[in-house]
């Protein structure tokens, strides 16, 4: 039984705003989120580079002690987004703690900043009095599927739980097997997304690799620069993204209001390195999403490449686009406004390619000025096009060799 | 320490740490505040900067059972006197 399968609601913290407004004005105006890279009195000094996708604006949040308690700064994100879903869904609470509703969330590695302090407070104890600063929940909020269970506390969900943890495809896999799961029958409708919180271990590890940008630390809004001659490297980033999937006609009978359907995922691995970008591997993921989704490539109007600006990463991904796609499709690096946003960053450009497509616009790649002639065989966005998307490819790609394609398509 | 000062001390930790306004006494705390097995443990921490000494692993199992601030008091009064009694004998 294969079933269809809707978004009902969506919402996202990024460096370039909360919620739909802000975000479609800051793609409109060309705003970036990076920012410098804060002061972190352990490593920051010793990482090159000094930019970061930076979350700096203030959240109200009003959760309760009770639910605080668990939460490290990953489950506040990522239980702000599943509230603004829940509510704009319209989902009645008897549906939510029904078991028919699952989460599908996770982050890269739960909460760095609690994991962070208990190794501080390991390494530094002198006596046994010091280790009991180590709190009874930094397990909870630092396990990996902290985001999806603080959500399933916080709102009462008792349908199936999904916690990816495959670094740069967490929240696309999220999205992806929340899909699936209501696809195949196995839930009416899977709450999905991703949350990361700033972390500079996660920047020191990349620069570590030489994969950051470094030439713009003085300049921060020119990088990351996605496909540009001039790109150097991807920049970290924070935030979170949540949609809410249901199957079709429970969504229709019940009035919700529906902003596009899923209608493919793919997910496959590279078989082989665990960080090389692998122009074989992507082409078959992209290749076996169309399949999944019963479309051809020219039904495709919009691709949102992961394309993170690392050298060699966007020019293998440009030769996948190319071979799957052609020429025909825009192609838009949306990392360019926010930076790497980890494990959200699946569900948040999902979300903003919905968002485009909602609005009939396509935003230009950020910092794309001179395209490099090896990324120059596909169709880059350098102003904004006023053009309607009925179908958006969603790639991301994972350290691991972890690939994954979303294609989702407007409800006429 | 008085039952009267111990009372306070507890309501004050339950305001302080655990966001719950004049708790009742007798109040079944899981079920009235949904204080929690992870709230017990914080609550020991308390106990122990309260009392200025450590608890043992088998002091604080004893806790496990407790449901209302009343029987907190009744802990925290035997610990004490339990305490007082170890040190009179040494």
């Amino acid at each position: 039984m294969e079933r269809r399968v809707v978004i009902t609601a969506a919402s996202a913290i990024t460096p370039i705003g909360h919620g739909k407004d802000q975000i479609i004005n800051s793609l409109l105006q060309g705003i970036s989120g990076i920012k410098p890279l804060r002061e972190d009195a352990l490593i920051s000094r010793f990482i090159h580079s000094k930019v970061y996708g930076t979350v700096d604006y203030p959240i109200n949040y009003d959760f309760k002690r009770q639910y605080r308690k668990t939460m490290a700064p990953c489950a506040y994100y990522a239980c702000q987004v599943a509230k603004e879903v829940l509510e704009e869904s319209g989902l009645t609470s008897e549906f939510i703690t029904s078991g028919k509703l699952g989460v599908a969330f996770g982050s890269i590695h739960g909460s760095p900043i609690t994991q962070r302090d208990i190794y501080r407070t390991f390494f530094g104890a002198t006596d046994n009095k010091d280790y009991k600063t180590i709190g009874a929940v930094d397990y909870l909020k630092s396990m990996v599927h902290t985001t999806a269970v603080n959500i399933t506390k916080m709102f009462g969900i008792t349908g199936r739980v999904i916690s990816s943890g495959t670094a740069c495809t967490t929240s696309s896999q999220s999205i992806g097997y929340g899909y699936e799961s209501v696809k195949f029958g196995m839930q009416e409708a899977m709450l999905c997304g991703g949350a990361d919180e700033y972390d500079t271990i996660t920047v020191a590890v990349f620069d570590n690799l030489l994969a950051c940008s470094t030439a713009f630390n003085s300049d921060p809004q020119r990088t990351p620069r996605p496909f540009d001659k001039l790109r150097d490297g991807l920049v970290v980033a924070e935030g979170a993204g949540a949609v809410m999937l249901e199957e079709y006609e429970f969504a229709r009978k019940r009035g919700a209001n529906i902003l596009a359907e899923v209608i493919g995922f793919a997910c496959n691995n590279n078989g082989g390195d665990l960080i090389l970008p692998n122009l074989n591997g992507i082409t078959n993921t992209l290749k076996l999403g169309l399949e999944n989704a019963k479309i051809n490539s020219a039904e495709v109007d919009l691709v949102s490449a992961h394309a993170t600006a690392t050298k060699m990463g966007d020019i293998i991904e440009a030769q996948a686009i190319s071979n799957v796609f052609g020429d025909h499709p825009y192609v838009v690096g949306l990392k360019g406004y926010m930076g790497h946003t980890m494990a959200a960053c699946g569900s948040i450009e999902t979300i903003l390619s919905l968002y485009m497509m909602q609005e009939g616009f396509i935003a230009p790649t950020l910092n794309l000025e001179e395209i490099d002639e090896r990324c120059a065989m596909i169709k880059h966005v350098q102003k904004i096009i006023q053009h309607p998307v009925k179908t958006a490819a969603i790639q991301n790609f994972a350290f691991g060799g972890v690939n994954t394609i979303l294609l989702i398509k407007k409800i006429s | 320490m008085t039952r009267q000062e111990i009372e306070k001390e507890i309501k004050n930790i339950f305001q302080r740490e655990f966001e719950v306004e004049n708790p009742g006494m007798d109040d079944n705390l899981r079920e009235a505040y949904g204080f929690d097995s992870i709230d017990a443990i914080e609550l020991l921490l308390e106990i122990e900067k309260l009392l200025g000494f450590e608890l043992t692993q088998e002091e604080k199992k004893q806790a496990m059972d407790i449901r209302t601030i009343n029987q907190i008091c009744d802990y925290v009064e035997k610990i004490i006197r339990i305490k007082a009694t170890s040190a009179g004998e040494k």
